[in-house]
């Protein structure tokens, strides 16, 4: 068996690699994907402590998780798609409308 | 039955005609008259038998109740004290206000509904003028003292409509109101001193206090006088104040209001004698206001105008009787020191009566021809054989020709003076300035007299004996007033032979009883006295040769050159109006305009200044708000991680 620090290096990297996304990427499709990655970092941790402690517990939030890290895609690329529409950009950098 | 315990009537009486002409008198007419002569007239029954029982028996009386308790060492109080000081007052102030009030049933006459106005407001002032002399106490005093300032403005601005009557009371009150903040800081002063207001506990717990501050209380207090008495440099109301009723100006603002600044003096006495600087200031303020009034008398062009400068002049010797009293008092004369002020109150009292008649006088002569110039008067003497010789009565007994009443006073109020200078040198000047004002009265007097009565008739005698209603003279109501006013003021000066003398009943502690032969030999053995009396003779005889016989002719004297200009410094009254006005704009205008820059600059400053910096805090801090998203993540990163490596650290130290 993979011993758990392992596994929370990875998600660790992971986190850091999403987050660093999310701050650095100016493509805001990217940016989501970034998200993504956190969250799945965040889900890898689930699963692993759920597999240490033999509690099952950890793997139905990790479901859940999934179901509403995609639900919230679903709406994020939408108001994406309609910003480009508006917009015609999807670069995060032109869209700080929710200033002073 | 003692009289004395119903003295607090004595105002209550006037004060009861008061409230019942002020509440149905509108429809009254002349009945309001009578009420108003009925309540006077009951006050004075009763004031002239409780003066008679205080003054027969020299008893002091004195009742009081607490009124107002302000902790458990302070209290006001509410009271009655009677005195000789108290009695005379009260024969002065009682027995003139009927007098004026029974001449006002005639002389308001075609007044219409206005009389209704005159005759509340009269009652009132009689009310509270009697109260103020019955006060047992400073506060008391200032109350009614307080309550005689409104019933003068009222009365002062009763043509309302008239720009210049409403001009004179508004400064008539202004002006006294500055006298009056210091009469409120020389109470404040006595109080926080002593702890009590009542007239007798302040002059026995003078011994025990702080020289320097009743030193300063004294002060004040006279400040309180210097207003309502018109001295220098405060005395410019008065003469404006003739914009009133003839009867008003001869019942406020000649024989009683005006009086309570002396009488004010006269109860702070022991207090401004405890130093000798307030004394002379005191003599000082009583000889400048005597001079420079008498000579602003000399060429006063309205009849009124000549009378209200001469009341201030006179009012200026009664105090300069006083302040040389309470400054003989403080270096150990005593008995000189109480002569000195009896001196002054004898001169008030001879002063309330022939002034009193010649404001009487004045007001039938008005009465008769319709104006106030003295230029457009004179030969009235033939149609008004009684005001004439009333009024020449009391113009020789305000000259000071023996043996009338001004006379005996005046005399003493200079003797008194003339002691006072051996022990201190200014009194000396004074006294000069008091006989050069001798001089000048009987100069002025008789120029009024001789304008008025004698010589040829002029436009206005001419217009009122050809096309006035009445070609007569006054009415009787109006004459009884000015016959038994002249016997007064040819006969009050007697007072000094009656009994033990006016020494010997109005007195400060040392009365000073003297016979009849002792006090002749006194008066007429004194080279001062001769003095004087040629002092007075000399201006008689002046005004006679100038306006008389015409052998001097005024207008060529003052037609050019210095006394042209002295001349019309006189009629610009030495520019005091202008000072006043220019005092009232630099000074209060001024620190008003200080007080908007004040405001507009500092207060609104600092709440704009707060309110500029949280704006200026807020444009700082909102730029963090910058719509990029990806900066709030870093920084929602950074906060986080922040915290995270806290709880790390905080949890490795413990």
């Amino acid at each position: 068996m993979i011993p758990l620090e392992f596994v929370l290096i990875i998600s660790s990297v992971l986190f850091v690699i999403g987050a660093a996304g999310v701050i650095l990427k100016k493509n805001a499709i990217m940016v989501l994907m970034s998200i993504e990655i956190m969250l799945n970092a965040a889900n890898i941790n689930l699963v692993a402590f759920s597999s240490y402690f033999g509690d099952a517990t950890g793997q139905g939030f990790a479901l859940f998780s999934i179901g509403i890290a995609a639900a919230e895609v679903t709406i994020g690329l939408a108001i994406l798609l309609n910003l480009n529409k508006l917009r015609k950009t999807v670069n995060v950098d032109d869209i700080n409308l929710l200033r002073w | 039955m003692d009289i004395l315990e119903y003295a607090w009537l004595i105002p209550v009486l006037p004060l009861l005609a008061f409230v019942f002409i002020g509440l149905f008198g509108k429809k009254l007419n002349d009945l309001n008259g009578y009420i108003a002569v009925g309540g006077v007239g009951a006050g004075m029954i009763l004031a002239l038998w409780t003066a008679f029982e205080l003054l027969t028996t020299g008893r002091v009386y004195s009742t009081s109740q607490t009124w107002v308790v302000l902790s458990s060492k302070y209290t006001l109080e509410m009271g009655v004290y009677l005195d000789n000081v108290a009695a005379m007052m009260l024969i002065v102030v009682s027995f003139i206000a009927f007098l004026v009030v029974v001449y006002s049933t005639a002389y308001m006459h075609d007044q219409g509904p206005r009389r209704h106005r005159y005759f509340t407001e009269i009652c009132l002032f009689v009310g509270v003028m009697l109260g103020l002399v019955l006060a047992n106490n400073f506060f008391q005093m200032f109350v009614f003292w307080e309550l005689v300032g409104v019933c003068s403005y009222l009365l002062i601005g009763f043509w309302y409509e008239r720009p210049s009557a409403a001009r004179a009371a508004k400064k008539a009150f202004l002006v006294t109101r500055v006298g009056d903040v210091m009469f409120m800081i020389g109470l404040f002063i006595l109080f926080t001193q002593l702890g009590t207001f009542n007239y007798e506990e302040v002059w026995h717990a003078l011994d025990t206090a702080d020289p320097t501050m009743m030193a300063f209380a004294a002060f004040f207090l006279f400040g309180g006088a210097i207003g309502k008495s018109a001295q220098f440099p405060l005395h410019d109301w008065l003469p404006d104040a003739m914009e009133g009723p003839t009867t008003v100006s001869a019942l406020i603002h000649a024989a009683t209001m005006v009086n309570a600044g002396v009488y004010l003096v006269a109860r702070s006495f022991p207090i401004i004698a405890t130093s000798a600087e307030v004394s002379l200031f005191v003599g000082a303020i009583g000889g400048i206001t005597a001079f420079i009034a008498a000579t602003m008398a000399l060429c006063a062009p309205k009849i009124k105008g000549v009378l209200a400068y001469s009341t201030v002049s006179q009012l200026g010797y009664m105090i300069l009787g006083l302040g040389a009293g309470a400054f003989l008092w403080h270096h150990g004369h005593h008995v000189e020191g109480s002569i000195a002020f009896g001196a002054g109150l004898f001169h008030l009292m001879n002063h309330a009566f022939f002034k009193g008649q010649l404001f009487l006088g004045a007001g039938a002569v008005i009465h008769y021809v319709h104006t106030e110039d003295l230029a457009k008067m004179g030969g009235l003497g033939k149609y008004m054989k009684v005001s004439m010789i009333t009024m020449l009565i009391s113009c020789i007994s305000i000259a000071g020709i023996p043996p009338l009443s001004g006379f005996w006073s005046k005399d003493e109020v200079l003797a008194v003076t003339f002691e006072a200078g051996d022990a201190g040198l200014t009194f000396m000047v004074l006294w000069v300035l008091g006989v050069l004002t001798a001089f000048m009265t009987a100069f002025y007097m008789f120029r009024m007299w001789f304008m008025v009565f004698g010589g040829k008739p002029n436009e206005g005698t001419k217009h009122a004996t050809e096309h006035g209603h009445h070609k007569h003279e006054a009415p009787i109501a109006m004459l009884i007033p000015l016959v038994v006013l002249a016997a007064l003021a040819f006969g009050s000066g007697f007072s000094l032979f009656i009994g033990d003398g006016f020494f010997g009943a109005v007195y400060y502690e040392h009365a000073h009883a003297l016979s009849v032969g002792e006090r002749l030999t006194e008066v007429f053995t004194s080279p001062l006295t001769y003095i004087s009396i040629v002092a007075a003779v000399g201006g008689i005889v002046l005004a006679y040769f100038s306006f008389y016989k015409t052998n001097i002719s005024a207008e060529k004297v003052v037609s050019k050159g210095f006394p042209k200009a002295m001349h019309q410094l006189l009629l610009d009254r030495y520019k005091f109006p202008v000072a006043y006005d220019k005092i009232g704009y630099v000074g209060v205008y001024g620190f008003s305009l200080l007080l908007d820059k004040f405001d507009r600059y500092v207060i609104d400053g600092i709440v704009n200044g707060i309110a500029a910096f949280l704006t200026a805090m807020g444009g700082v801090t909102r730029k963090l708000q910058n719509g990029f998203v990806q900066s709030y993540a870093t920084l929602l990163l950074i906060g986080v991680s922040v915290i995270v490596i806290l709880l790390y650290v905080v949890g490795v130290l413990r």
